[in-house]
């Protein structure tokens, strides 16, 4: 499978910098309300965020998981922490109540730090009972796991 | 001490060359588990482009695509949608992101013309990709650290990453196909000569299903722990959910709309006027002798969070007539407030002669509260919240 090639990929390219276009033709055109030298900021600040910040603190975690969690514990231990680390980043501004200063009585009802600790710890739980499942299933005889199957190299 | 360009090719990756290479040897790192994740990526952006875009339509009515009045949950249903796919987004686009981020060291990073045109539209893919998710989730959140208007900068940078999505589908389209084609698909776990990927070797950690399935699994966990905004029978698990729905939750209060003294005052009146052959005027006592009729109706914010109430009050249609408007006529409904750009919402000859649209004094059958928009609020099927104006005081016929 080539990459970049064919008829298809000028067409949807075309289409794509077309919607593409119109798109940036509003940002400009209504810049009163959408004021795209900060929105820009935004924008490089998402992009610089995760591509040089997240992205690589991710890859180093990573790396010192693997060294530090050996055998089966290890895929449980990167389950609970992508899924707490999910959690975490959708709460990050309930936890710090960044919506407080528009005076809504509703708004943000609960104590987002205690729900997201409940959260991970239900998540914990789900995984390490998951786990043990697997295990007594594995003990009573049932098929071997993935990857411990022998695979096809063709 | 290793040389500047074998230090650039030790951590650089090859463009031509499948996902796992040099540094990067994570079985993970597959062109077919990319492709899943994109393929998921594309079904939920597209879903929140469309369910978007009615919302936008709902917000900026277009003269000549009347929204209908029914059914009358159509938009607690695309917003929830909206909101709950948006949120669903987050762990998968975390995840493609992680699994992809190596091809953005790629040395040489262009080789043809055809590298410039794909490696820009990556550029602006993941840009508006991260620039939509962080948005919506901030104003979900009523989180406001920026300036510009939210509702406008997030309705084209949507434009921009749906351009983004249509012009990467032809640059991966091949791959995708092959992954998702019936005929000489490979498990995830083998190799695939065509792809020229390897087969999964036997390593400590997730497997590739395993990522897959705990990607599903964080979209799963944050829509089960925030769907009870909108969804009633989930409501007790919504443990993350920006609002409580049971609690029948504002976005503006009276006093931060600065109309508390103007509610009370008595000399409100509700005023019908425009182009009718009978202007009106009644005050409150007036209004509450007049025939009160009941409707359930659900009330569905833009921010994701819906909840369903017996709404009681005069009917618009009712109003129009006694005033003679004409039978098509539509009509702006416009509020005590007056710094808000929601202080006055078009009705459509469609919802505003519907027998469910009312001009509600009541809500689950107590006078409606200050907050709720005493002595009268709009409520009408099928709209967004914001359009369902609090503190009316006039009804303009067009």
């Amino acid at each position: 499978v080539k990459r970049n090639q064919g008829a298809g990929f000028w067409v949807s390219a075309a289409v794509g910098w077309l919607v593409i276009l119109w798109g940036l033709r509003g940002l400009l055109h209504h810049h009163i309300d959408t004021r795209p030298a900060q929105l820009v900021k935004y924008v490089v600040a998402g992009l610089v965020g995760h591509d040089a910040i997240l992205a690589p603190a991710v890859l180093i975690g990573g790396v010192a998981v693997a060294r530090l969690v050996r055998g089966p514990a290890r895929a449980y231990v990167q389950s609970v922490i992508f899924i707490a680390g999910c959690i975490l980043l959708y709460a990050f501004p309930d936890i710090r109540d960044y919506a407080k200063i528009q005076h809504m009585p509703t708004a943000l009802p609960y104590n987002y730090t205690a729900q997201s600790l409940l959260a991970i710890a239900i998540v914990i739980a789900g995984v390490a009972l998951l786990a043990t499942v697997r295990r007594l299933l594995r003990g009573a005889g049932s098929a071997p796991r993935s990857q411990d199957r022998p695979r096809s190299t063709s | 001490m290793p040389s500047a360009p074998e230090l650039l090719r030790s951590f650089t990756t090859d463009p031509d060359e499948p996902l796992r290479q040099g540094r990067y040897q994570s079985p993970l790192r597959d062109e077919r588990l990319a492709a899943w994740l994109g393929a998921s990526l594309g079904i939920l952006f597209t879903v929140c482009f469309v369910t978007g875009m009615y919302s936008h339509i709902q917000q900026h009515p277009l003269t000549w695509l009347p929204i209908p009045a029914g059914p009358a949950g159509l938009f607690r249903i695309t917003q929830g949608v909206h909101v709950a796919c948006g949120i669903a987004i987050l762990p998968v686009l975390l995840a493609k992101l992680w699994l992809v981020w190596p091809r953005l060291l790629s040395w040489p990073p262009l080789r043809q013309v055809a590298d410039v045109v794909e490696r820009l539209g990556v550029l602006v893919l993941v840009a508006a990709g991260i620039f939509m998710v962080f948005s919506g989730l901030a104003d979900i959140a009523l989180w406001y650290p920026w300036r510009f208007s939210f509702p406008a900068a997030h309705y084209w940078m949507a434009w921009i990453a749906m351009g983004a999505i249509i012009a990467h589908l032809g640059a991966k389209w091949a791959i995708t196909r092959r992954t998702f084609a019936r005929r000489d698909r490979r498990r995830l776990d083998e190799a695939d000569p065509v792809l020229r990927t390897e087969a999964e070797p036997p390593h400590d950690g997730l497997t590739r299903r395993g990522f897959l399935t705990t990607v599903a699994a964080a979209s799963g966990v944050l829509t089960a722990a925030t769907i009870g905004q909108t969804l009633p029978e989930l409501r007790d698990l919504a443990i993350l959910a920006p609002r409580k729905a049971s609690e029948h939750p504002i976005n503006r209060s009276a006093a931060d709309a600065g109309v508390v003294r103007s509610i009370r005052s008595p000399t409100y009146r509700l005023a019908v006027i425009g182009q009718v052959t009978h202007p009106l005027e009644f005050d409150l006592d007036q209004l509450l002798a007049m025939a009160l009729h009941q409707a359930v109706l659900p009330i569905a914010c833009v921010e994701g969070w819906s909840y369903s109430a017996t709404w009681r009050g005069v009917r618009l249609r009712d109003l129009l007539e006694m005033a003679g408007a004409a039978p098509h006529a539509s009509c702006e409904v416009v509020s005590l407030q007056r710094d808000s750009i929601y202080a006055r919402s078009f009705v459509d000859h469609q919802q505003a002669h519907a027998a469910t649209t009312l001009l509600a004094t009541h809500l689950d059958g107590a006078r409606l509260s200050p907050d709720h928009g005493y002595p009268l609020r709009l409520i009408a099927p099928n709209r967004p919240g914001v359009n369902q104006t609090k503190w009316v005081t006039e009804v303009v016929v067009t």
